[in-house]
């Protein structure tokens, strides 16, 4: 377990870690909380000429509200945000995912942008950062962008970072009135990553109608998606159990499900279902103010 | 025991905890040599190949290497591996250092390399370039023994190592004479053994002292430095094996593998210190495997319970070459097949099978899992076959507690039990009858709830050494320091187990001394008289009885000396609270006085030896065989497959006990690493004989979250085979436990008609019997194809 | 590892033959290739960088035509090793007509040695068909690229 020689760089600023970047291209891999690019580093999968350290970066682990949305930095590590009593109380869905992540030594190394940047196929934050309409911020030597998160996933280990982009920072709404959120998740029982994550975003109004829902799916396939078909067959409507549970079975609707060791893709389709309509039940509880 | 038993029986902390929990324990990877050098092995990503050129060329001129060897440079050199095992009429399998001509697993060594630093050594592994000529993998040990398979040892004509077979009692009466017979195919999957530290290897030479030492993360030092010396062909005076800390082994250290000697070799080459550790991968890949058998069960039954005959026939997968107990440990399951029931009549036919995988050996249990395994499945599907409960079948079978020593069909004489009375615990423990009326509750509910039973005897305290292949004895030595303290050195060197801790127990009891006044030395063949090793729950049983042995000699010697001194009869002297005090008399003697005698050597009785040493080689008698009833529930998502251990409940018996803290962590451990058997962990090889289960990411091992609370109790059946009457607890959580566990799954799944589940119950199979109509498993049904494991 | 599936290129039977079996056009199509040279009749030589992401490995290889029907069938053999490991993939592209498209048939089996099978497992599903996707969206590219040229 012992790595191909890199030559390490630790900027200090942003600027510092764009230019370098830019300067090193694909021969370089930005380093941030380490637990996806150390470990393939240390079985020569991945051998990058130059590191980037961003860890030693002001000004990139922060949560803060910021002009009706909460922004979170890219080094925030999963812990902060699983500990973070303002998302608790304006963005739980955040909270419940990142809780789900790894273990507690993963959660404290790893961050927010780095889980986002690698996009592991089977990563737990895609699935909220897409139920919940998050915009990510990529920084270059020209300038910063916001990207939507339903065009950041590309597809497996491949999102609309430019060469010599940095994912600085995410933003997520605020959780808006009788909006109810769930983080819903199948473990593989080894790496503890999703073999199907379900995140939930469900508003109701008064008369139990669902008024707006968002559905973000992580494991199934090779990239995170949004369960449109569901969404759309409960948008408008009054919520009931069997209107969850026939939406929720369309959740893999169009999808061709991975298939491994841990899960055929039968198993991930019919997972994808139970899992969709338990984050349903459970988001639509908390909208509707019950305990779930 | 005739002894103020002050410390025995106490749950003491570990002496050795202190600095493990501090990070002041040194383990092979923390000693560090000056002019230290580093190994790294070129391994194979084929299964099966021959190997046509190896070059090194490159790898030699690369920056900080000093030597590149491949197999063909260390052939003369090194002996093969050493299998210790001997069956009548078996194949050999030898297996070089490095491979020389073929390979026959992935992760073989073809070349090895050596350099100044470890990341040298490392690069250069990728310089060395292999001509592999791909043969065709025998990966599923059917197809392995089938007619036409490739063979892997070559001029043997078939890839069948051995067949052998065991027969007691009359077998053919059996079946006549049963009500029914009950068939059923039992797989015991393959499992890597997992030790928290991986192997690790430093060897030093001294070319003028002609000494080599040898440090390793080993369970069995003395056997290494014999196998060094013998493998090197230098003379054993001239080997020194040190084990420092072991991070566990699970039996995967009770073995001797190519980087031991090869380091040797290599530090004999340069003169300059060598080390190996072991990578995560190189141990999934290179270290030992577990278990691997499929087992044919054919049970004999009354109509009322009774089995009266039960046939197995087992082919046991050995991987690609024997490492030192291979062959051996399906015969244990052999021995052991009639578990803790009264079946008179027994018979066990066992296929040996090389398949291009790593080689299986002694893992935790070590041969009795897999026998408890399928005979405590066999009183389930009886129960099932005959409706009756679980609890009655047992009970019906078990032989009385009078019948002690109890002969089995195997030729095995059980020491001392009482099944009744822990079967018995574990129901009133468990509330049983409660958790059956629970659980017909939850299945008008449609909820799956399991209950599963086990009761368990296994053998441990190995053993007699006409039952062993390289000595069953064990060795210590026990000195009295001038001082007063106590020095006591085992042969039992131990990775985990505490003997630091227990021996020094019984020591400060029979010396009235406390623990701390006492060292417990080990694993260090120039300081430590040989010995054999800790390994299947001995350590207790039988070094445990030899250091005993040695404090009597030493008791009596320094009763006679206080006797001499106080004028007293030694025989009615007793040890206590550092005194050596007469009960009629009052008289006393300081314990360090007594000491001081000895050494001193001008106040001893007329013709004694000075000095208070003792040495004892214990040879037991017979194994001991502790026993006990685990009762497990669990729960069943029917939507997802998923299994939840809601209740464990364990009654073991271990005989005596000298430490509750230390036996109730075995239990617990044990228990755990039944759960990663029954629920998580399968060593998976593709088609092509990829360990496509190669890391942590992919083999799932139980972690605290997946552990229930586990309610333990004892009762105590004290050994009749040795002094203290203690039996062995290492293995008895793990050998108990995977059986209960099942049988808790089958039992949820049973009311969907299932009879049966193998190991691992992934949630994807338990879906599957769930969703899929032709999930239901009948009774007769062909064995399932399985996958190439 | 078995594959199969099948893609529909808009180019006759008689165009999509010619691409697949022209080594120089071919190179372009296999994700990848930096080098396809001939070494003998119907093998050639082959030299596969595969990056995906920060996973990357150099293969040296070959690729041999097993069986040629043109314009219908061609089965063909892709092996290559290199300090990942191994890869060995055997399979048959059957060519059907489909009015003026060809509708491409693949199956074929893939053996994955070394350090991919072994720590790779949950990855290599996905990345086997992103391979897959690339190679015939590179060749429908390269058609059209060859279409438009006319």
């Amino acid at each position: 377990m012992i790595p191909a020689a890199f030559e390490y760089h630790a900027p200090k600023t942003l600027e510092e870690a764009l230019r370098l970047y830019e300067r090193h291209g694909d021969e370089a891999k930005l380093l941030a909380g380490g637990q996806s690019l150390l470990p393939l580093m240390k079985l020569r999968l991945a051998a990058p000429r130059f590191v980037i350290d961003l860890g030693k970066l002001r000004g990139m682990n922060h949560i803060r509200e910021e002009n009706g949305k909460i922004a979170i930095g890219a080094l925030t590590p999963h812990a902060e945000v699983e500990h973070s009593a303002l998302l608790r109380a304006k963005c739980p869905l955040l909270v419940e995912t990142a809780a789900e992540i790894g273990d507690v030594q993963v959660r404290n190394r790893g961050t927010l942008g780095g889980s986002l940047a690698h996009a592991d196929p089977a990563a737990d934050y895609p699935a909220a950062i897409l139920a919940l309409d998050a915009e990510i911020l990529a920084a270059s030597t020209s300038g910063t962008r916001t990207i939507a998160a339903r065009e950041f996933f590309v597809d497996m280990l491949t999102t609309q970072l430019r060469p010599g982009e940095i994912l600085t920072q995410v933003r997520v709404p605020i959780l808006a009135p009788k909006t109810g959120t769930a983080y819903c998740k199948l473990h593989q029982p080894a790496s503890g990553f999703a073999i199907v994550g379900v995140a939930a975003c469900v508003t109701v109004n008064r008369s139990g109608k669902i008024e707006e829902v968002a559905i973000g799916v992580t494991g199934l396939g090779p990239k995170p998606y949004r369960a449109a078909a569901a969404e759309k067959a409960l948008r408008g409507k009054k919520t009931n159990p069997k209107l969850l549970a026939d939406a929720a079975r369309t959740a893999a609707q169009g999808v061709e499900p991975l298939s491994d060791l841990h899960a055929s893709a039968a198993y991930r389709r019919e997972m994808a279902a139970v899992f969709t309509r338990r984050a349903l039940e459970r988001a639509v509880a908390r909208a509707l103010g019950k305990k779930a | 025991m005739a002894t103020a038993t002050r410390y025995i029986g106490k749950p003491l902390k570990r002496k050795e905890d202190p600095r493990l929990i501090q990070g002041l324990g040194h383990y092979v990877d923390d000693l560090r040599l000056p002019e230290m050098h580093y190994a790294a092995f070129v391994r194979s990503p084929y299964a099966h190949a021959k190997v046509r050129s190896v070059d090194v060329s490159k790898a030699r001129t690369a920056p900080g290497v000093v030597l590149a060897l491949t197999g063909a440079d260390v052939k003369g050199a090194i002996g093969f591996v050493p299998c210790a095992a001997q069956i009548p009429d078996m194949k050999s399998a030898p297996r070089p250092v490095l491979a020389v001509d073929r390979v026959r697993f992935v992760g073989e060594a073809v070349a090895v390399i050596v350099a100044t630093d470890r990341y040298a050594a490392r690069d250069a592994v990728d310089l060395v370039e292999v001509d592999y000529e791909p043969l065709t993998p025998v990966v599923d040990p059917e197809r392995a023994m089938a007619k036409g398979a490739p063979v892997l040892h070559e001029p043997y004509k078939d890839n069948v190592a051995y067949r052998w077979e065991l027969e007691g009692g009359d077998l053919k009466k059996a079946f006549k004479q049963a009500d029914k017979v009950i068939r059923q195919r039992i797989i015991n999957q393959r499992l890597i053994p997992m030790a928290m530290e991986p192997r690790g290897v430093m060897a030093d030479y001294k070319p003028g002292e002609k000494q080599l030492t040898v440090w390793s993360s080993t369970q069995i030092p003395h056997l290494l430095k014999t196998q060094i010396s013998v493998m090197l062909r230098v003379p054993e005076h001239s080997v020194r094996v040190i084990t420092p800390e072991v991070g566990g082994a699970f039996g995967s250290k009770l073995n001797v593998y190519p980087e031991e000697a090869l380091c040797g070799y290599l530090a004999m080459q340069l003169g300059k210190p060598v080390k190996w550790i072991e990578s995560r991968r190189e141990n999934f890949q290179t270290t030992i495997h577990g278990r691997d058998q499929i087992d044919d069960l054919e049970i004999a039954v009354k109509r009322d319970g009774t089995v009266l005959g039960l046939r197995c026939k087992v082919i046991a997968d050995l991987g690609a070459y024997y490492q030192l107990l291979t062959p051996l440990i399906p015969t244990l399951t052999g021995l052991m097949m009639c578990g803790c029931y009264k079946i008179p009549a027994a018979r066990m036919e066992i296929t040996g099978v090389l398949t291009n995988k790593m080689a299986t050996d002694a893992y935790r249990g070590a041969g009795r899992p897999e026998a408890t395994y399928f005979v405590e499945r066999a009183m389930d599907l009886v129960a099932a076959e005959l409706k009756m409960d679980p609890v009655e079948v047992r009970r019906k079978n078990f032989p009385q507690p009078e019948e002690f020593p109890y002969a089995t069909p195997t030729g095995l004489i059980y020491d001392s039990a009482n099944y009744q009375r822990s079967l018995d615990l574990v129901l009133k423990n468990s509330g049983y009858t409660k958790l059956r009326k629970e659980q017909a509750q939850l299945r008008k509910k449609g909820k799956l709830m399991g209950i599963g039973l086990s009761t368990y005897v296994e053998i441990c305290a190995m053993g007699p050494s006409s039952a062993m292949p390289a000595g069953g004895w064990e060795s210590a030595t026990v000195r009295v320091e001038p001082t007063g303290n106590v020095t006591v050195l085992t042969g039992s060197s131990p990775h985990g187990q505490g003997q630091e801790t227990t021996f020094a127990q019984i020591a400060a009891d029979m010396l009235g001394l406390e623990p701390d006044e006492v060292q417990v030395v080990h694993g260090d063949t120039a300081a430590v008289s040989y010995g054999i090793g800790t390994f299947g729950s001995r350590a207790t049983a039988v070094g445990g009885t030899a250091v005993y042995k040695c404090l009597e000699k030493l008791r009596s010697k320094l009763g006679q000396i206080a006797g001499h001194i106080l004028g007293e009869d030694p025989g009615k002297l007793v040890f206590r609270d550092k005194k050596i005090l007469s009960k009629s008399s009052k008289k006393s003697l300081n314990f360090v006085e007594a000491v001081g005698a000895a050494y001193v050597a001008k106040t001893l009785p007329p013709g004694m030896e000075p000095g208070l040493e003792a040495v004892t080689f214990f040879e037991p008698t017979n194994f001991t065989f502790p026993f006990g009833a685990h009762v497990c529930v669990v729960e069943v998502d029917s939507e997802t497959g998923d299994v939840k251990v809601v209740k464990y409940v364990a009654v073991d018996d271990c005989g005596n006990v000298i430490n509750p803290m230390l036996v109730d962590g075995q239990i617990h451990g044990g228990i755990v690493q039944a759960l990663g058997q029954a629920l998580l962990e399968e060593a998976v090889y593709d088609e092509n004989g990829q360990l496509i289960t190669g890391e942590l990411m992919d083999y799932a091992i139980p972690r605290a979250a997946d552990i229930p609370w586990m309610e333990l109790s004892r009762t105590v059946t004290p050994s009749p085979v040795n002094p203290m009457g203690v039996k062995g607890v290492g293995e008895a959580g793990t050998i108990g436990a995977t059986p209960a566990l099942i049988n808790a799954v089958v039992d949820a799944l049973s009311p969907l008609g299932v009879r049966h589940v193998d190991m691992p119950v992934k949630r994807e199979r338990i879906w599957q019997l769930l969703h899929k109509p032709s999930g239901r498993a009948p009774a007769k049904a062909a064995p399932k194809k399985r996958r190439a494991r | 590892m078995k594959v199969e599936g099948s893609y529909v290129l808009e180019a006759s039977r008689a165009e999509v033959w010619a691409l697949l079996t022209d080594p120089n056009r071919l190179a372009r199509l296999l994700p990848g290739c930096e080098r396809l040279d001939p070494d003998g009749p119907d093998r050639f030589k082959a030299v596969i960088k595969f990056a995906l992401a920060a996973i990357s490995g150099k293969y040296d290889g070959s690729l041999t035509f097993l069986e040629k029907k043109p314009p219908k069938l061609l089965r063909l053999r892709l092996e290559g090793k290199g300090i990942p490991g191994f890869v060995k993939g055997e399979g048959k592209l059957e060519l059907g007509e489909k009015g003026a498209q060809t509708e491409l048939r693949y199956s074929g089996e893939a053996q994955i040695g070394g350090m991919i099978a072994a720590v790779g497992q949950r990855m290599v599903d996905a990345a086997a068909r992103r391979v897959i996707t690339q190679f015939f969206e590179s060749a429908a590219a390269e058609l059209k690229a060859t279409s438009a040229k006319k």
